[in-house]
């Protein structure tokens, strides 16, 4: 990781035990975080999470009922936002509307004193606009832009001022699914080439861990889970981040001995898994009600038994209750006798090999150990 | 859409749907209108009213009441100014500053003074200017000989007073719409907040400020009574001119060429006005009205 | 008036404002401080003698009848008698001059039943066929021989009655003596201190007739000249003392009662109200001359209620309500038999009677002026200068 430029290990932006209360309501409850230079760091979680509270504390727009927010090491709870050395891109960009897009480019510019001299001011504006790829369109109206325009708009107008931080509040949300792809690529890109710390707020799960150096996973106003997104992703701490990150199996259990890393269960349907990895800070005693976490990509389908790979944790006899054409993929939704519905993913490839299995098809599943994940039962 | 489904619904459905607008339009406001400059070029009846003739006599008798196109024109435009610069105050209050609990209240109590008659108010005004109002407060404080009533002064007054809810009301709207995340974008970009005013508040409720001059304007033009009032018949305005052309003089054919040269100012301002804030920008996002 | 310069209490001020909307005169005020209000209710009620002779059926004759009259020109107690006495309801209409009533006449579909012309303008009603004779059959309460004939004269037209007299007047102008030091006799004084050292407080009426009229007098011309040469003069005069006036305002009153205005061109009941409450004020009638005048009620072409127009004539021509009538609006009575029920002091006033040889300096205004478009044009120019 990258540090200051003067070597010390300063973070760029830094929660000091935060809370923020709207009246009754915690916003953001007892925050702790460290943001490094040049990080790019999403904050994830549903509407009400307190995410967007996490950001507009860092812009200035609100300020802490308690603890202390830090950037660059220096206390900034009472600095009013336009003092800030931050910049936001907003949720639907609150591009100005009575200016063009090189006046909107120029507007942080325009509010510096002494104000840059014109020249300079074109040249940068000329310079962001290419960085965004948006030459040729400075006169051009806000509203005779497209969306994924005005997106690159509202990132050149935040950057021409050299932020030390870039706030990203839902920047992609407005966009259809193709355009937020390119954007999502573009916008890490980007990062990259600027350095500058990038804190980007999403509800979309695939959008920060594409982007992101590191995911919070927020709930209720707290941090559940932070870490890159591969950590979040093969090692959840709970429930909640396993459904929250990716799609997740559940599979309701007691245990029955607990040992190293594994554990074996007693499903609540009936018969026992291995299971090879138990959830951070869980430690497991026989009898403890809990839930084996297995991804849809880990369960193997076979039409006999012993086409199955040997050594799973389980095997299980099912029956084909749909089949979803995703493309690259195929998703089964399987019903066993034992374990209710579960969820599978196929890559396609094997089509080429194999025929898909049918609605109604029987069919035999399995997982290995290491794919089955012991978490709190809640 | 709606141009899709009125093709659908064929040419009957339109002229249903167009029927009414048009013939109200045509029976209230064109042939009206016909009427008005057609006796324009008529003639005076010997015992007042219209006599049919062909002449272009009222048109070159207008130079007559120029002082009175003059003073309309001169105060219209300053009347309908110092409207905006008292109203914008009072609306930003009103959309922004102002607690939602009391915002309503606020409102109402801006229009309860409109539910008595205008007359009324300007009753008022007369007693206020009058010399045993303001300026008798003037005498106590030693300042003498101070005359307000019957002057433009005291018709600007009123102008403003008389009007000034109907600029409060767009300005209202248009800042009460702002989207408040422009605000924050501007302070983010590091605006102070005097300087997100001038850069931004101000010129995106310039769309509900051109409605609001709008309205005001045009009623302004064609005002009669402050000035007939508070202006004590010397500050005279066109309005007045056809008044009195037509209920005191009842030379019609005259009162007819001054309405419309009156319309065709008026219009022509309008399009002057619209012109000059349209190219200031910014308009054609949000409606007008 | 000693503290007339003193800023205006909250009272006064809600005062002078429910005053404004009554139409200038306040008729109440001026009843409640004379004391004649009560005393003629309560005479009116008590004395058999004094109320109307006729009755009248309910529904008889139909429900609403249109006036049309001048401000504060009529004693309400009169217009509930009548509602009272005969269930027709009475819609007032206030007009502020003979060509205002003349152009709403001319338009035509004016609803009016019953309405209030001045003398000079009822040749040109005729001629224009916008009024009838009279039925006075159904008017028993005027009897002609108790009329002047110089006051009714214009009202008959080739030996029919187009309009039975209400009231007559003169136009003078009121002076307050607190504030305009030195005698006041003529319309020359008038206007030459309007333009010296009274510039800023006279007013003048919005009436062409008067306005025009007065200053024609200033030259010595006839009150009702329409001689281009001499209306020059007039309009030239008018002109110049337009920046010096105050207002041009037929509603003078409060801005005399306010001390805006220290003089102005006025009628007689409204220089006897004035008077009431104000004793510093005087009423002029120039030596040069200037205007007499007759209103009477006249009943439209094309009334929709003809029965009750002729109802509300001869119930307001009785002498008991007509003298009510006079001590509400100040104005005397052509009729005889009215004048022996209006009170002595009112008799004796010299601005209701003045002296005779003011008096036959006079003129009354002539059809001509009415109609004369070079005297509507001046007036308009002189407003719009």
């Amino acid at each position: 990781m990258r540090n200051g430029q003067n070597g010390a290990t300063v973070p760029t932006v830094a929660f000091r035990n935060v809370t923020k209360r709207f009246g009754e309501v915690v916003a953001a409850n007892g925050l702790e975080l460290e943001i490094r230079s040049g990080e790019f760091l999403s904050f994830l979680g549903p509407s009400g999470c307190g995410k967007t509270t996490a950001l507009r504390m860092i812009a200035g727009f609100e300020q802490p009922s308690e603890g202390d927010v830090l950037i660059d090491g220096t206390r900034v709870n009472e600095l009013p936002a336009y003092r800030r050395p931050v910049n936001m891109v907003f949720q639907s960009y609150a591009l100005f509307p009575h200016l063009n897009v090189a006046r909107n480019v120029a507007y942080g510019l325009l509010q510096r004193s002494p104000r840059p001299p014109r020249t300079e001011i074109d040249r940068r504006v000329a310079a962001m606009l290419d960085l965004v790829q948006l030459r040729g369109f400075e006169n051009r109206r806000i509203w005779e832009m497209s969306g994924g325009q005005q997106q690159r708009v509202a990132l050149a107008r935040a950057l021409i001022n050299e932020p030390k931080v870039l706030l990203l509040d839902e920047p992609l949300a407005a966009l259809d699914r193709k355009l937020r792809r390119d954007m999502q690529i573009e916008l890490q890109n980007l990062q990259r080439r600027v350095g500058i710390t990038f804190i980007l707020v999403t509800h979309d799960q695939e959008e920060a861990l594409s982007m992101s150096d590191r995911v919070c996973i927020m709930r209720d106003g707290g941090i559940v889970q932070q870490g890159t997104p591969a950590d979040l992703y093969d090692r959840p701490v709970n429930r909640y981040v396993a459904d929250f990150v990716g799609k997740s199996n559940f599979f309701a259990g007691t245990v029955l001995t607990a040992r190293g890393g594994g554990a074996v269960i007693e499903l609540d349907g009936g018969g026992t898994v291995t299971a090879g990895r138990t959830g951070e800070g869980l430690s497991l005693l026989p009898g403890d009600a809990v839930s084996v976490a297995v991804r849809p990509e880990q369960i193997v389908l076979a039409r006999r038994e012993d086409a199955l790979p040997a050594g799973g944790a389980a095997t299980i006899s099912a029956r084909v209750q749909n089949r979803i054409f995703l493309g690259e993929h195929i998703e089964y939704l399987l019903r066993s006798e034992t374990l209710g519905e579960f969820l599978t993913l196929a890559p396609r490839r094997s089509e080429l090999t194999e025929r898909p299995f049918e609605a109604g098809e029987a069919v035999f599943a399995a997982f290995s150990t290491e794919a089955a994940l012991v978490l709190g039962s809640e | 859409m709606a141009a899709a489904a009125v093709e659908r619904g064929g040419k009957g459905v339109t002229a249903l749907l167009v029927g009414p607008a048009a013939t109200f339009f045509l029976l209230l406001l064109v042939l009206p209108l016909a009427v008005v400059v057609l006796y324009s070029f008529g003639e005076r009846a010997p015992a007042g009213g219209y006599a049919p003739a062909f002449t272009f006599e009222n048109y070159l008798n207008l130079a007559s009441r120029g002082q009175a196109f003059l003073n309309t024109l001169m105060m219209a435009p300053v009347g309908t100014l110092l409207c905006a610069v008292v109203a914008y105050p009072m609306a930003y209050y009103l959309a922004v500053k102002a607690s939602p609990r009391w915002r309503t209240l606020l409102l109402v109590l801006i229009i309860v003074p409109f539910w008595t008659s205008q007359l009324l108010r300007i009753y008022a005004w007369l007693l206020i200017l009058g010399s045993k109002g303001v300026p008798a407060y003037l005498e106590m404080i030693g300042i003498e000989g101070v005359r307000l009533v019957n002057t433009r002064f005291a018709v600007l007054v009123g102008m403003v007073y008389g009007y000034l809810p109907l600029m409060i009301f767009p300005i209202y709207v248009s800042l009460e719409r702002l989207d408040k995340r422009l605000l924050e974008a501007s302070a983010d970009l590091g605006a102070n907040p005097a300087r997100t005013f001038w850069q931004v508040t101000l010129p995106v409720s310039l769309p509900g400020v051109a409605t609001g001059s709008l309205l005001v304007f045009i009623l302004l033009m064609g005002e009669f009574i402050i000035p007939a009032l508070l202006g004590g018949g010397k500050v005279f305005f066109i309005g007045n001119a056809l008044v009195d052309l037509f209920l005191q003089s009842r030379n019609w054919p005259f009162g007819a060429a001054v309405a419309v040269s009156m319309v065709l100012v008026m219009l022509a301002s309008i399009v002057a006005y619209m012109r000059f804030v349209l190219s200031r920008g910014g308009m054609r996002q949000q409606p007008l009205v | 008036m000693a503290d007339d310069n003193k800023p205006i209490t909250r009272k006064d001020f809600i005062h002078e404002l429910l005053r404004y909307r009554r139409g200038s005169v306040s008729r109440r005020h001026f009843l409640g401080v004379t004391g004649l209000g009560l005393a003629t209710a309560v005479l009116g009620n008590a004395m058999p003698g004094l109320r109307p002779r006729k009755a009248w059926a309910a529904g008889e004759l139909g429900d609403t009848l249109n006036f049309t009259t001048w401000p504060n020109y009529f004693d309400q107690a009169n217009l509930d008698q009548f509602t009272k006495d005969t269930g027709v309801n009475i819609n007032v209409t206030v007009f502020g001059s003979n060509e205002e009533m003349l152009a709403k006449l001319q338009a035509g579909g004016t609803g009016w039943d019953v309405f209030v012309p001045t003398n000079y303008t009822i040749s040109t009603y005729k001629s224009l066929n916008l009024i009838e004779p009279l039925d006075l059959s159904r008017i028993p309460n005027f009897i002609e021989a108790d009329h002047d004939p110089r006051f009714i004269g214009e009202a008959k037209i080739d030996g029919a009655i187009y309009a039975v007299p209400k009231d007559w007047g003169t136009t003078g102008y009121v002076v307050n003596t607190a504030k305009v030091k030195g005698e006041m006799t003529t319309w020359k004084e008038f206007w030459d201190r309007t333009r010296g050292d009274l510039s800023g407080l006279v007013m003048v009426h919005d009436y062409q007739l008067t306005t025009i009229g007065n200053a024609l007098k200033y030259f010595g011309y006839s009150f009702n000249s329409i001689d281009p040469k001499e209306l020059a003069d007039a309009e030239k005069l008018l002109i110049e003392c337009k920046p010096h006036l105050f207002a041009i305002n037929s509603d003078y009153q409060p801005a005399i009662r306010a001390g805006d205005a220290v003089m102005s061109v006025a009628w007689t009941g409204d220089a006897t109200q004035l008077q009431r409450d104000m004793p510093e004020i005087a009423y002029v009638l120039g030596r040069e001359g200037g205007e007499i005048w007759t209103d009477f009620y006249a009943i439209p072409k094309g009334a929709p209620n003809p029965a009750a127009a002729y109802a509300f004539i001869d119930f307001m021509l009785d002498p008991a309500v007509n003298a009510r009538e006079v001590q509400a609006h100040g104005y005397p009575s052509t009729d005889k038999r009215t004048n022996a029920l209006v009170p002595k002091e009112m008799l004796e006033n010299p601005i209701l009677y003045p002296a005779q040889e003011l008096l036959s300096a006079l003129e009354f205004g002539a059809a001509a002026t009415l109609t004369d478009p070079l005297r509507a044009e001046i007036m308009a120019r002189f407003k719009s200068a």
